[in-house]
């Protein structure tokens, strides 16, 4: 019995991983531009058709296939912002109408969705795994490629909060999150900072698409329950709070692996939101708190 | 012609020009397109009563639709009950579950009531295809009566259920124009979406009025879905996905939020684009629905509504509306 | 180094708050701006900063139109802003909310320089440069605000209400700093609400009045007008 617990804690933190470049990426972009991005999960459907051209069509390798989806993911969260949120943000000045930029984000993922479906084709794709092999600890074994997973998630968000911390430009995201007209008065472009937090934040869901690839296929929906789940994450961690969003991420990826010990399995799905309703009418500002009061 | 009067008339005649449609263009597939967009309609206009005048935002209008669709297939299915007492069930049963999700969102405003509702729905698209016994599971619904006393042959057979689903959208959205203009509840829904505080302040029972705004509205959205079980027979759950909400959303935005008769014309003019589009190519439709709905937020959030009312007229109302939004706004020093 | 406002325009949304205000802020001088709620001070630091947009007016720095450019743009030119309120990262601690107030500087050494210099001036920040700003008290706030103002040398400050919501005892302290400011050649313009403490420092006073000129002159002028005192200063 306990090797099918090391397993299912194993896999678990696997998937956390998982929720938690997509829940961050979330997380952040609410932190600073106040927007819930209902497109995230088509970046991560992007990156998975990317590292799909890259692998299988250039034969490129996976390393430089990975690096390429986020690298591709993220040039193209840069056009998000100035071409579709700015026009919006300048039309409606400084009264924030949160549910239209809702709105415009969902228009943004039903075009890209299909978008997606009328460039590839709606067809599953086949990624083989970057890595083969298995490795074998005391009590589980683990695919080298759920590794891979876990370990790239870890180094990309360790990345994100050390830029956070120490570069000028990371400062200035965490400024703007906090106080936007103080960030302002030193200097900082809001729409500059806007742009790159976005392309960050879809950055982080590309990379998960492109590591995920092998094991889930690749179809133009692919992103989307995801997105819903990472919301569900990120109200329960606390709506901007990074960190918040990494450990409810993690926690959610160990529980729902667990519970198909006890519950059926179509369920797990349900646990999350049923997570979220649970938090959102006893402790709205999540489990941490927001990390910023507005 | 006083104003009510008017509109009064313009409704009158756009049903009557409706219900003409089929004497016009007794082609089978039109009237299938066009009795699909009333029933999009009233979801649309459903989901404008909750989200565009009382300013609930509301993501998770498909679990409504898909609760009425499901109630009125099963009690028809399992209960051998008529399907115009089905209509009731769905109805209700769909405006019960409205209370049931709006109580607890009472406290929410903004992102956080948007996502709860989608948590919602999901968790009942997730009971639908999970459930095998109750729901039949994946597959779904189906196998059962549709509206009885139709004629048989075909033509004559779609002919008459427009009719019957034009006559109930017809009531339906006058029932709510109604209410969201000529009642007390309108003004209430109004004060609600502007400032909660101050309405509370000013002694209008804004508890009461969000719950009445949910029930109304997920009625509604339920009373779509049964016309659609009974109109399709066949309900499964990927009706209740978040696209059915994101295109009943859109269809607001397009008509005009806030109206009413907005969505019902943007619900309307988007389906007949959308299924228009299919010939072009089975794909491209939805991108194109994508790109209307990012355009129109951007450079016509007021909608197809909005354009209307900027004549000289409608620019005096809105001025008088912003008057009020000014107030409650802040002042500078 | 003199700032020339004129027949200034603006607000927000279909709310007109200045209505033609004309300021003049001389090179090295303190010039206060006083007058009712609602009177347009806060509008008219936040327009010449560039927050918000002049319908109408000019707006003149060194030679330069300010009118349209962004508050970066005009950091760059010499001119910093303090809120009213906030204008700090609570979260962020002192040492990085300084840093940030060195964001536009060319490069990493010239921040380095700057925190050293300011660092040097107010030793009581660099005592509590680990600590979270928001866990200052409300006087040193205001502090730290002015010194992450001062990182980039500015010719001439934007004070909104520097006072505004501080204990008596703090109120003195900021102003100690201010005058020190300005003596070493910094010009400052300061809406105030705490009539008294501005009267004291400035060379000029302008009193703005439903977002339009009611009078200007030397604080003695205006003490002097028994209509001034009556009318703003809030005597009987």
């Amino acid at each position: 019995m306990w090797e099918s617990v090391a397993d299912f804690v194993v896999q678990g933190i696997v998937l956390g991983g998982l929720y938690a470049l997509i829940a961050v990426g979330i997380s952040l972009i609410f932190g600073v531009l106040d927007v819930i991005n209902v497109a995230h999960g088509e970046f991560f459907a992007v990156g998975g058709y990317l590292v799909f051209a890259s692998v299988v069509l250039m034969h490129l390798g996976p390393a430089l296939g990975i690096a390429a989806a986020t690298a591709g993911t993220f040039v193209l969260g840069l056009a998000v912002y100035p071409l579709l949120l700015a026009p919006l943000r300048r039309r409606l000045g400084r009264r924030p109408f949160g549910p239209l930029y809702l709105v415009l984000t969902l228009g943004l993922s039903t075009f890209m969705q299909n978008g997606l479906l009328a460039l590839a084709g709606g067809e599953y794709l086949q990624i083989p795994p970057h890595v083969r092999g298995i490795l074998d600890l005391p009590f589980t074994s683990v695919s080298y490629q759920r590794l891979l997973v876990l370990a790239t998630a870890a180094m990309l968000l360790g990345g994100l909060f050390a830029f956070l911390k120490l570069h000028r430009y990371g400062l200035a995201v965490r400024a703007v999150a906090q106080d936007p007209d103080a960030a302002q008065s030193v200097g900082i472009v809001l729409g500059r900072v806007f742009g790159l937090t976005l392309a960050l934040g879809v950055a982080l869901a590309g990379a998960s698409g492109a590591l995920m690839a092998p094991l889930f296929n690749v179809y133009p929906a692919v992103g989307f329950p995801l997105t819903v789940k990472a919301f569900a994450i990120t109200i329960v961690g606390g709506m901007g709070n990074l960190v918040g969003a990494l450990i409810a991420a993690l926690a959610l990826g160990v529980v729902e692996s667990l519970a198909v010990m006890v519950i059926p399995s179509q369920w797990q799905n349900a646990i999350a939101f049923a997570a979220m309703i649970g938090v959102l009418l006893v402790r709205p500002q999540g489990l941490l708190g927001r990390a910023v009061a507005r | 012609m006083s104003r009510a009067r008017r509109a009064l008339a313009l409704g009158a005649a756009a049903v009557m020009l409706a219900g003409a449609l089929p004497l016009i263009v007794p082609h089978p597939f039109v009237l299938t397109i066009a009795t699909q967009a009333l029933i999009w309609a009233l979801l649309a206009a459903s989901w404008d009563l909750l989200s565009g005048y009382t300013g609930q935002i509301s993501f998770g209008h498909a679990g409504f639709f898909l609760v009425g669709a499901y109630a009125a297939a099963t009690v028809t299915k399992h209960a051998g009950v008529s399907p115009w007492a089905g209509l009731v069930v769905g109805t209700l049963v769909a405006g019960l579950i409205g209370l049931a999700v709006g109580f607890p969102a009472l406290r929410l405003r903004g992102h956080y009531l948007a996502l709860v509702t989608l948590g919602f729905a999901e968790i009942i698209r997730l009971t639908a295809q999970n459930w095998m016994s109750l729901t039949g599971g994946p597959f779904g619904i189906y196998d059962y009566r549709t509206f009885p006393g139709l004629p048989v042959e075909p033509l004559a057979h779609r002919r008459a259920a427009y009719w019957v689903v034009l006559a109930i959208v017809a009531a339906s959205i006058a029932v709510m124009v109604k209410t969201c203009e000529h009642t007390p509840a309108a003004k209430a829904f109004r004060a609600i979406r502007e400032d909660e505080v101050l309405a509370a302040t000013l002694g209008i029972h804004t508890t009461a009025y969000k719950l009445l705004a949910f029930g109304l509205s997920a009625g509604f959205a339920g009373l779509a879905g049964t016309l659609y079980a009974y109109y399709i027979v066949l309900v499964s759950p990927t009706v209740g996905a978040v696209g059915t909400t994101s295109l009943a959303i859109g269809m607001a935005v397009f008509g005009g939020l806030g109206t009413i008769w907005g969505p019902v014309a943007g619900a309307l003019l988007l389906y007949g684009l959308n299924e228009a589009l299919r010939f072009v190519g089975v794909v491209y439709n939805l991108i194109v629905v994508g790109l209307i709905l990012m355009l129109f937020v951007i450079f016509v959030p007021r909608g197809l509504a909005g354009a209307v009312a900027s004549g000289p007229r409608g620019r005096r109302r809105a001025a008088a509306r912003a008057g009020g939004e000014r107030a409650l706004g802040t002042t500078g020093n | 180094m003199s700032l020339a406002i004129e027949a200034l325009h603006a607000g927000y949304g279909d709310l007109e708050i200045l209505q033609g205000a004309s300021i003049r802020v001389a090179p090295g001088q303190i010039v206060g701006l006083i007058g009712p709620n609602g009177a347009g001070k806060s509008t008219l630091l936040k327009t010449v900063f560039g927050y918000l947009r002049a319908r109408a007016g000019r707006v003149e720095f060194d030679g330069h139109d300010l009118v349209g450019r962004r508050p970066d743009q005009i950091l760059a030119l010499g001119m910093s802003y303090l809120a009213q309120t906030g204008g700090l990262f609570p979260e962020m601690t002192v040492h990085e909310n300084l840093g940030l107030g060195g964001f536009t500087l060319e490069s990493a050494r010239r921040r380095r320089e700057a925190l050293e210099e300011l660092y040097t001036r107010f030793p009581l920040l660099y005592e509590r440069r680990r600590q979270m700003a928001g866990s200052l008290s409300g006087g040193e706030q205001r502090i730290l605000a002015v010194a992450r103002a001062l990182m980039v040398r500015p010719h001439l400050m934007l004070l909104d209400e520097p006072t505004a919501a501080l204990a008596p005892r703090f109120i003195d302290r900021v102003y100690d700093t201010i005058l020190a400011l300005n003596r070493s050649g910094i010009a400052l313009l300061i809406a105030e609400q705490n009539v008294e403490m501005i009267l004291a420092a400035a060379h000029h006073v302008f009193v703005l009045d439903l977002g339009q000129n009611a009078f200007d002159g030397a604080p003695a002028d205006l003490r002097e007008s028994a209509q001034i005192r009556r009318l703003y200063l809030g005597d009987a």
